[in-house]
Formats: C-alpha cells, sequence, structure tokens
C-alpha cells in the first residue's frame, strides 16, 4: 500500500531538501543574530532617530506574512527598471537571495524583541557593578550584560529556530527545492502524496529534535545560575 | 598587626601629618532636577580611616557616597582621588569627566560594596571575584585566581567559590562582594549599607568580616545604619541631614556628647 521504498529511491532528491532546508535555516539564523545584537543594543538605549527607524522597520517585517515579504522580493522587485539596472541585480534576482533576506529581516524582527526584553531584565545593580569595578562601557557589556541576556534568552531563542525552520517551507514556492519541494516533487512524478510529505515531516521533526536536544545541553551548561533561583 | 591608632577615641583621626588622603571631596553637590539631594559636602580621608556616615534615609549618605567614585556625577564640587585630581568640568548639563580612562581608574582603585550586594549573577563566587582583576587591571588568570582565592579565604567563602549566587544567603552574597572588591586591592572601599539588605541573623557575619578589615587598618568609608559598628569602628563619623553635614567627629564625641538637636532625635530614634 505504502511505497516508502520508491522514496529510497529518490534518496537524493531528499537530501537535497535537507541541504537547502538547513542551509537556510542555519544561514538565516547566524544572519539575523549578528545582526539582531547590535540593533537590540541601540533600541535598548533609546538613540534617537535610530531607534524609531529599527521599531518601524521591524514592526512592518513582523507585521506582514514571511510568505508576502518573498513574494514582494522575489516577484515584486523585478517590476523596477532601477533595481533590474542596479549592480545588485545579478544577486536579488536569485531566490535564494529573496529567501535569505525576507527570512533574515523576520527572525531578527523578532530576535531584536527577544533580545530587547533580555538586556532590559540584566538587573541595574549587576550593570552598575561592572561600572564600579572600572570596566569600560563595552567591557560590561561583553562580560556582564549580554552573557547574562543571552542565558536569559535562550529558551526564546530555540522557539524563535523552530519557527524559523518551519517558515523555510517558504522556499519550496519560489523554485528552492527543500524538504516540502522535494516531498512535492516526488508526489508529482508518482503520486504518492502521503509518503513524500510523511519523509519530509519526519526530516523536520528531526532536525526539531537536534534543536532541543542541543538546546537542552546549552541550558545545563550555562543556566546552572538560575537552576533554584533566589533564597 | 599594624599599630594605628585609631582606636584611641579619635585622637589619631583623620590628618595624620601631612601625609595624602586617599580620599578628598570638596563642596560635593548634588541636584535631582530642582531637588537638591548634597549640598556642598566635604570629607578627607586618610589612609587607615574608617569613616562612618549616619543619617535618616534621605538624607544623602548614599548619594554622597556613589559621587566619590562618579557612579553618581556630581553637579559641582571637586574630588581628588589618591592624589589625583578628578578632571570634572562644568557644562550647561552638570558637570562631566573630562578623561573617562581617569574615571575607570579611579574607579577600580576605590572597591565598592552595594547595599543589594549585585554580584554577577551568572558566574559563580570565583568568577566573579576574578573579573575585574583579569578585565580591568590586566592581571593573568593564575595571578587573579590566586588572589581570588585568598579574599575569598579572608571573608570565609572559600569553599563556596563554585557556587552561584542565587544558590547562596545574603550574607554570603555580601562576604563575596566584599572579596570581589579586595581583590582589586583598591587604596579605600566604599560600603554603601552593607547590611541593610540583610536578614537580621545575617547581619552580624558581614559586620565580622567589615570590622576585621577596619583592623586591618584598611581605609573604608561605610554608609550605615548601624550605630554599634560606626560607634565601635570608625576612626570618624559624618551625620548628614538634608544633603548637608550636620555633625561630624571621633565617634566618642558624636555618640556620647552630641551637639546638634537632629543628631540627638536621630539617635534616640535609632536606640543607640
Amino acid at each position: 500500500m505504502y511505497a516508502f521504498e520508491v522514496v529510497f529511491d529518490h534518496l537524493p532528491l531528499f537530501l537535497t531538501g535537507l541541504r537547502n532546508t538547513l542551509l537556510l535555516l542555519v544561514l538565516s539564523a547566524i544572519f539575523s543574530f549578528v545582526l539582531a545584537v547590535p540593533l537590540a543594543l541601540v533600541v535598548t538605549r533609546r538613540v534617537p532617530v535610530a531607534t524609531p527607524i529599527i521599531e518601524t522597520v521591524s514592526y512592518v517585517f513582523r507585521g506582514t506574512p514571511l510568505i508576502v515579504q518573498v513574494y514582494l522580493l522575489y516577484y515584486g522587485l523585478a517590476q523596477f527598471a532601477f533595481i533590474r539596472a542596479s549592480v545588485l541585480w545579478p544577486w536579488l534576482r536569485e531566490a535564494w537571495t529573496c529567501l535569505l533576506i525576507a527570512f533574515t529581516f523576520g527572525t531578527c524582527a523578532y530576535l531584536i524583541q527577544i533580545l530587547r526584553g533580555a538586556i532590559e531584565a540584566v538587573p541595574h545593580g549587576e550593570v552598575e557593578a561592572a561600572r564600579a569595578v572600572g570596566m569600560t562601557p563595552f567591557q560590561t557589556l561583553r562580560i556582564v550584560v549580554l552573557p547574562n541576556a543571552f542565558r536569559r534568552a535562550l529558551p526564546n531563542f530555540e522557539n524563535e529556530l523552530i519557527f524559523l525552520l518551519h517558515a523555510t517551507a517558504i522556499a519550496s514556492l519560489v523554485t528552492v527545492i527543500d524538504l516540502v519541494g522535494a516531498g512535492r516533487n516526488f508526489n508529482t512524478i508518482y503520486y504518492f502524496t502521503y509518503e513524500g510529505f510523511a519523509i519530509a515531516g519526519l526530516l523536520y521533526l528531526a532536525i526539531v529534535g537536534i534543536l532541543r536536544l542541543s538546546f537542552a545541553l546549552l541550558e545545563k551548561r550555562l543556566l546552572v545560575h538560575l537552576r533554584r533561583a533566589g533564597i | 598587626m599594624q599599630s594605628v591608632d585609631k582606636d584611641s577615641d579619635g585622637m589619631g583621626g583623620p590628618r595624620n601629618g601631612a601625609v595624602q588622603p586617599i580620599i578628598a571631596a570638596d563642596s560635593i553637590c548634588k541636584d535631582f532636577g530642582p531637588l537638591a539631594v548634597l549640598r556642598g559636602i566635604s570629607l578627607q580621608a586618610a589612609n587607615h580611616d574608617v569613616i562612618s556616615i549616619i543619617g535618616s534615609s534621605g538624607s544623602g549618605k548614599s548619594t554622597f557616597l556613589r559621587c566619590l567614585n562618579l557612579l553618581e556625577m556630581p553637579t559641582s564640587g571637586s574630588l581628588r582621588i589618591c592624589g589625583e585630581d578628578i578632571d570634572l568640568h562644568q557644562t550647561p548639563q552638570g558637570m562631566v569627566a573630562g578623561d573617562r580612562k581617569q574615571v575607570r581608574r579611579i574607579r577600580s582603585s576605590l572597591g565598592m560594596v552595594f547595599q543589594g550586594f549585585n554580584l554577577w549573577s551568572h558566574m559563580n563566587v570565583l568568577e566573579n571575584v576574578m573579573a575585574a582583576p583579569v578585565h580591568v587591571q590586566g592581571k593573568s588568570k593564575a595571578e587573579a585566581r590566586e588572589k581570588a582565592e585568598h579574599y575569598l579565604q579572608r571573608v570565609g567563602l572559600y569553599e563556596k567559590r563554585d557556587a552561584y549566587p542565587a544558590f547562596m544567603s545574603g550574607g554570603q552574597q555580601q562576604r563575596a562582594a566584599i572579596a570581589r572588591a579586595l581583590a582589586m586591592e583598591p587604596a579605600a572601599v566604599l560600603f554603601d549599607e552593607p547590611t541593610s539588605a540583610l536578614d537580621p541573623e545575617l547581619v552580624g557575619e558581614v559586620l565580622k568580616v567589615i570590622r576585621g578589615l577596619a583592623e586591618e587598618g584598611r581605609t573604608m568609608i561605610v554608609v550605615t545604619h548601624e550605630m554599634a559598628f560606626a560607634r565601635d569602628v570608625s576612626s570618624q563619623v559624618l551625620f548628614l541631614h538634608q544633603g548637608e553635614v550636620e555633625e561630624s567627629g571621633p565617634p566618642a564625641q558624636l555618640f556620647r556628647e552630641p551637639r546638634s538637636e537632629r543628631l540627638k532625635a536621630f539617635l534616640t530614634r535609632a536606640a543607640v
């Protein structure tokens, strides 16, 4: 009844899908994190002009469906002659570029909020103690504020990564063969709908499982100081 | 060990000869908006001085202490720390420090102990004590560790060196914070109501450590509500009232023969 052995004949298709899904996940996660940390710091400092701009852009990315952003980037940009004429066009017309931009900014917008909350939750006294021993503002960030905030935000990072993983399924709508794309191609060839998408689903589950495990290990290592908070 | 004649009822007090004071604050004023919290407070702390600052809450004693290491920027006044004139200049927005490096340097030469301990919660005790020597003073990890273990032993927390602050009692946390301040080998230590946040039964262990430091001859400025401590340990006591030094002098004189009515009333309320 089920044709899972056919799936095994098409292992390369699913491996390509897996690779692309992981690439999108890892690259977007890294880019968005690197971008979110300084932006979150700007937001917590309430820098005039910069903070409202970041908050507005962040609002737009959180306020619109990711799929709309991907469509606007991938199909929409081509409408503008000046963009087609720009030096960036060879990159911008690639689905990969559009996906990475949308995923990076979309995730970044949420990460800024997560980090902002975590940074603001660092007790003021700890910051003051850092100043009182003579740390520079940068040292205070690097040694006291960010390590504390990152630990605080760890569970939210995990959720955000899982959301991002599932969001990467949008890639299949703009020509990139990710896990969903592989399942769909498989279905197109054989009409084995169940098998193709079940394998895709299982692979997503496996990725989430690995994420969960990694975060459990991280939490065990990094959150010892909270295991019994307060006295 | 050291023969410091501060126990002779203030006879030796501050100004032992022409020695350079470690802290010299002159006419420190601080306004918070329209509110004048400090109205010209001066203080001189020579080596081995233990100066207690007492007064009711709102008298400005914590604010004054925080002005000494510039956690709070005074509105006006001048500061000389370890023989260095602090570069403060007046701007329309108030005073600003001209030399940030100098500010960091004087902060690291004045240890500070806070009312709320303020240990870095994601670091264990040893890491807390080692952080400033390593990152601020550029000591090697080995050297900082040795020093940290020495001071943890000194405050009786060597066995707790791997514990995180959240797992410790308030008294232990405050002793760890004292070790953190001492690890920088500061010229003076500022205590900002070090026992006010502690349960009554934990006050003793912290006071014992601070008393021990005083007996070692450490220079300390202590903002405190512990009148017995101020009376027994200080070489000089400052009584602040509404941002001014209402009365100051050796503790024997201040506590036995208070001159000002406000101090008399304060001491009665504090039930010494």
